[in-house]
Formats: structure tokens, C-alpha cells, sequence
């Protein structure tokens, strides 16, 4: 279980799954798959249906409500620090990465990435440059014809950049972990909503606890 | 795990075809627009796209759920949330 500091505090890579890929093991393409291959395994098809339990999404919501609390009692210096909404869905993201308990990459990925910054940052603007460019001599070497791979690849390649950490994944694990992702993204979306909703007044908080006791 | 080993027979590809049809007829399920359709009627087009729809769109909510979530616990005072927290361990 991920204590509240490790949540809230600048990101290290999780130690007690040894499943887990450290950065210097990423580095290693052999070890890279073989860890890919590890990880598609049988008992992933169930993992990706425990996003659906109740009592999956309550823990979610207490975690989220306490590191919410904490994060936004803390009076930040609003240069350095993003806005509120975009602090709210860093934690509300390394929350949801915490319950995947470290099986997933995309979770690993996000428990990872730095905090948001507030400051305009050159890398994200390099990025896109740098890519262009690549694509540009691509097509002047087939005979300056427009760039046309096919459709399902031109997809797959959009979907990774969707899915965090999933850039050099191959394709069955890609769906493996687009798959976890999409049932983690529903809980997460379910949760929160539950939780604007009781604190928007308090409509009824009798339909969160008669949920818990159905 | 050792019965996946011992699919992987061919030397190109480690990855058989049935397994990829079966991890894009799950990714269906999730989808909520072509979620009922047979799967032979859908291509992997198809469904990587709704995909990356799906993913963008669950973002965008998480957002939006983001920034009320920010309003709302500015205002809410240490007892409401403690009465919160009760509820939800319920």
C-alpha cells in the first residue's frame, strides 16, 4: 500500500514489486521485453476487471480525498507551483496509479513523472520540433510522397502516446495495458464524480453509502 | 505462462494472431460505441480508433472533475470532511 508521502512527494521508482522495471533495466532492450512479455500474462485479463469492484473504487476515494486534502491545504507560491485543477489531476492520476499496486506500466509511468510545473517549459515545445523534422526526410527519401503508413499503425501509434509510458510497447502488450488503463480511467471518473457530488452539498450521501450496501 | 512459451513457435513473430484478435475483442467490450457489435463486423481500425477517442474523452472528464474538485475543497472545512471521510468508509 503507498504511503501518503510517496504519493505526494517528488516521484521514485516503486522498490517492492519485483516486478517492478527499474529506469537502468529499461535502458536494456532485451530485458525491456522480456519484463514486456512478463507482464502480459494470464492473470492480467483479471486485473483489469478489479476496477469494477466497490470496494476498489471506496479506497480510491479515501486515498483521493485525504491526498486532496493535504495537497490543497499547503499554501504553495503560485509562480512555481501549477493550478489547482492541474495539481488536483497530477494526485488524482498517482493515486490511481498507486491502487494499480505497480502491475501495470502506465501506472509505473505516471508514479514517475515529475510534478506539473508552472513555468513554460522548452522540452515539450522541442519535442514536436525535433519529431517533425524526422518525418520530413522520411518522405523526401520515398520520392517526396505524402507520409501514408498504414491506418491500424498510424492508430496504435496515437494510442501510445494516449497511454503513459506505452511509446516503445509492443503491440499485444499495448492493448494489454490500454485495456487496464481505460477500466482504471472509468473508476477514476466514477469515483470522482461520487465524491463532487457529496460535496456539492450533500445531495444524497445516502446514494454513496446505499451503494456500499447493496 | 509455459503454455505461452510453447505457442511461440514461428521465429518472426513471437506474437500469434489469435491473441491479438482476442486482446482487440476485449479492448471492444470497454468501448462503449461499438461495444455491442460482432467482432468480426469491426475492423482494428476501428477499434484502435474508438480507442483513442475513449482515452481522450475519459481524459477530458477527469479534468473537468479535476477543476470542480479544486473548487469545491477549497470551500469545504476541515468537519465536513472529517463527516466525508466517515461516509465513504461506510
Amino acid at each position: 500500500m503507498a504511503s501518503l508521502e510517496s504519493i505526494i512527494n517528488a516521484p521514485e521508482p516503486s522498490t517492492n514489486n519485483p516486478e517492478t522495471t527499474s529506469p537502468d533495466a529499461d535502458s536494456n532492450p532485451n530485458k525491456r521485453r522480456k519484463i514486456g512479455h512478463r507482464t502480459v500474462a494470464a492473470d492480467a485479463s483479471l486485473n483489469h476487471l478489479h476496477w469494477t469492484s466497490q470496494s476498489e473504487q471506496q479506497i480510491y476515494s479515501t486515498n483521493l480525498l485525504r491526498t486532496l486534502r493535504h495537497v490543497l491545504r499547503r499554501n504553495p507560491s503560485p509562480s512555481t507551483t501549477a493550478s489547482k485543477p492541474r495539481q488536483v489531476r497530477y494526485a488524482a492520476d498517482r493515486v490511481l496509479a498507486a491502487a494499480a499496486k505497480g502491475r501495470t506500466r502506465w501506472s509505473r509511468a505516471i508514479l514517475s513523472s515529475p510534478p506539473p510545473f508552472n513555468n513554460r517549459r522548452m522540452l515539450h515545445k522541442k519535442a514536436p520540433a525535433a519529431r517533425k523534422k524526422v518525418t520530413g526526410l522520411r518522405s523526401m527519401r520515398n520520392g517526396m510522397e505524402k507520409k501514408k503508413l498504414p491506418a491500424v499503425e498510424r492508430k496504435t501509434r496515437v494510442l501510445s502516446r494516449l497511454v503513459p509510458g506505452c511509446r516503445k510497447l509492443s503491440f499485444p502488450n499495448l492493448l494489454e495495458e490500454a485495456t487496464d488503463y481505460i477500466s482504471a480511467l472509468e473508476m477514476q471518473v466514477r469515483a470522482m464524480t461520487a465524491l463532487a457530488e457529496l460535496l456539492a452539498g450533500g445531495g444524497s450521501p445516502s446514494g454513496l453509502a446505499g451503494e456500499s450496501l447493496s | 505462462m509455459s503454455s505461452r512459451r510453447s505457442r511461440q513457435t514461428s521465429g518472426s513473430s513471437n506474437i500469434s494472431d489469435d491473441q491479438i484478435k482476442d486482446l482487440v475483442s476485449k479492448l471492444q467490450q470497454l468501448l462503449p460505441e461499438i461495444r455491442h457489435t460482432r467482432t468480426d463486423k469491426v475492423s482494428s481500425a476501428k477499434v484502435l480508433q474508438e480507442t483513442c477517442n475513449y482515452i481522450r474523452s475519459l481524459h477530458r472528464e477527469v479534468d473537468d472533475l479535476s477543476e470542480r474538485l479544486s473548487e469545491l475543497l477549497a470551500t469545504t472545512d476541515t468537519a465536513q470532511a472529517a463527516l466525508i471521510r466517515n461516509l465513504l468508509l461506510q
